[in-house]
């Protein structure tokens, strides 16, 4: 399987002449501090094109500002974020460019309530991008299409189920084309018999090579689709590896307890 | 007294009333917005001056409002303001002051996360504030601008005491010629009830008319 979503991804870089050997999204030493707590603790990494990488470990270990440091969502207090190169910790970066390039899904999905799921997708196209009525219409439906909502397009947040809502957040955050996807607990917010439906979805974009960085506790989908997995505890980045390395034999303590305890809940489930 | 003349005294007073109260609150609720805005984005010095903006208009009698603008600041400027324009400035701000009320708690409601998501797909915080935060706000806000709007519709006859005659003083002038007391004020009353009644009743049909599922108020 793995070999299989290798090899499209390959295909789907060429396709758009960019290299897989191309960094999308790099942080050096990055910190974020609260008054007394420090909530990430300098953590570097590097996504490349194409590229999967899956970030795991305990609740209120940091995962999640780390991911919003990333996306300049908040500034972190310490450190460099580039995205191709660029550096956005810098003095007069203009952010709501960058933003414009990164995609973010929220744990809690975040729609806007009072678009419907279509003008939830179009509002980037129009308001950021710029793009006239029609085609920002005919964009936000292909990517609607390509998450299944289609049908929903005229619905209120409020009117959907739970995956469907984050499907179609999942289609806002794609529709811009950005460089590189940040996906914050895609499916932890919603009842266990949906989670089946978002991660189809994110199983059909790592197919097409779309460049993800997911905080997730979906371990077969990690599995099947991480290039690399990184154990995530106390604010900072503890262990990486392959997918296998953590199923089989992870070398640190901490991350062999917790990899222990969540096998014991999936067989569970 | 002819009843033409009546007639004609109710209608003006109306007109009067009608204009200082619809100019009231949408000036009111423009400024107000402004004031919301400023007061969670501007920063201390700028909220500091929006409180006290706030306080003093909600903290002192609307009468010595209206007096302060109509005596004092005139006179201060060596100047006369006449008394209209003086209800129309003096009920815009005094407005303003209790919508900015509303309209803060009211983004206040929708603003946290609908700004962290409106910002990560990059639109700008004044285009987030556009777009995404006031849409919703000025929904939720709706059923608090009708009280505001009947209350301040009332408080305009505070206006008589600066000389002009709005419907309150069109009662007075025609109860202190005709000596018709009770009827006068009933039907005084009355045209207050209507006209109150029929905005709200519009207010009512504009808040159904604009809800989306999900943005309401849930008592």
């Amino acid at each position: 399987m793995v070999g299989y979503v290798g090899k499209q991804k390959k295909e789907a870089a060429g396709t758009v002449g960019r290299k897989m050997t191309d960094i999308v999204i790099e942080c050096r030493n990055l910190w974020k501090i609260y008054g007394k707590i420090t909530a990430v603790k300098d953590v570097s990494l590097k996504v490349k094109e194409c590229e999967i990488k899956l970030i795991f470990g305990p609740s209120g270990s940091g995962k999640s500002t780390f991911l919003r440091c990333l996306a300049m969502l908040t500034p972190p207090t310490k450190g460099d974020v580039f995205l191709r190169g660029e550096r956005l910790t810098r003095e007069g970066v203009d952010l709501n460019k960058a933003r414009a390039r990164i995609g973010f899904v929220f744990q809690h999905i975040w729609l806007f309530r009072h678009l419907t799921a279509l003008g939830n997708v179009e509002l980037a196209l129009r308001r950021v991008l710029k793009l006239p009525k029609w085609e920002a219409r005919e964009k936000a439906m292909q990517v609607l299409r390509d998450v299944k909502m289609e049908e929903w397009a005229h619905h209120y947040p409020a009117q959907l189920s739970g995956g469907q809502q984050q499907r179609v957040g999942i289609a806002r955050a794609l529709v811009r084309n950005p460089d590189i996807i940040l996906l914050d607990e895609p499916t932890s917010a919603l009842d266990p018999e949906l989670t089946g439906e978002v991660i189809d979805t994110l199983r059909d974009l790592a197919k097409k090579g779309t460049t993800m960085l997911i905080v997730s506790h979906e371990m077969p989908f990690a599995r099947e689709v991480a290039d690399e997995m990184m154990f995530f505890d106390e604010g900072t980045i503890v262990e990486t590896g392959p997918p296998e390395l953590f199923f089989t034999n992870p070398k640190s303590e901490r991350a062999k307890k917790f990899m222990a305890r969540l096998i014991k809940r999936t067989k569970r489930e | 007294m002819e009843f033409s003349l009546i007639l004609n005294l109710i209608v003006t007073g109306l007109i009067t009333s009608v204009e200082i109260t619809m100019f009231g609150a949408l000036t009111g609720l423009a400024l107000g917005i402004l004031l919301a805005i400023g007061d969670i984005y501007g920063g201390r010095i700028i909220s500091t001056i929006i409180r006290f903006y706030v306080e003093f208009f909600r903290g002192t009698p609307i009468v010595i409002q209206l007096f302060i603008f109509y005596y004092t600041i005139p006179t201060m400027l060596n100047t006369i303001i006449d008394g209209f324009t003086v209800g129309l400035l003096v009920f815009g701000l005094n407005s303003a002051a209790y919508q900015k009320g509303y309209i803060k708690g009211a983004i206040e409601a929708v603003f946290e996360d609908q700004m962290t998501a409106a910002l990560s797909i990059g639109l700008s915080k004044v285009k987030a504030i556009f777009y995404v935060i006031l849409p919703q706000a000025l929904r939720l806000v709706i059923p608090a601008w009708g009280n505001e709007f009947s209350s301040l519709a009332k408080s305009t006859a505070a206006i008589l005491l600066i000389g002009v005659r709005d419907l309150t003083g069109a009662g007075r002038t025609i109860a202190d010629q005709t000596f018709r007391i009770l009827e006068t004020w009933g039907f005084i009353a009355l045209i207050y009830l209507t006209w109150i009644t029929i905005i709200m009743k519009i207010l009512d049909v504009l808040y159904e008319k604009v809800k989306i599922p999900g943005i309401e108020i849930v008592a």
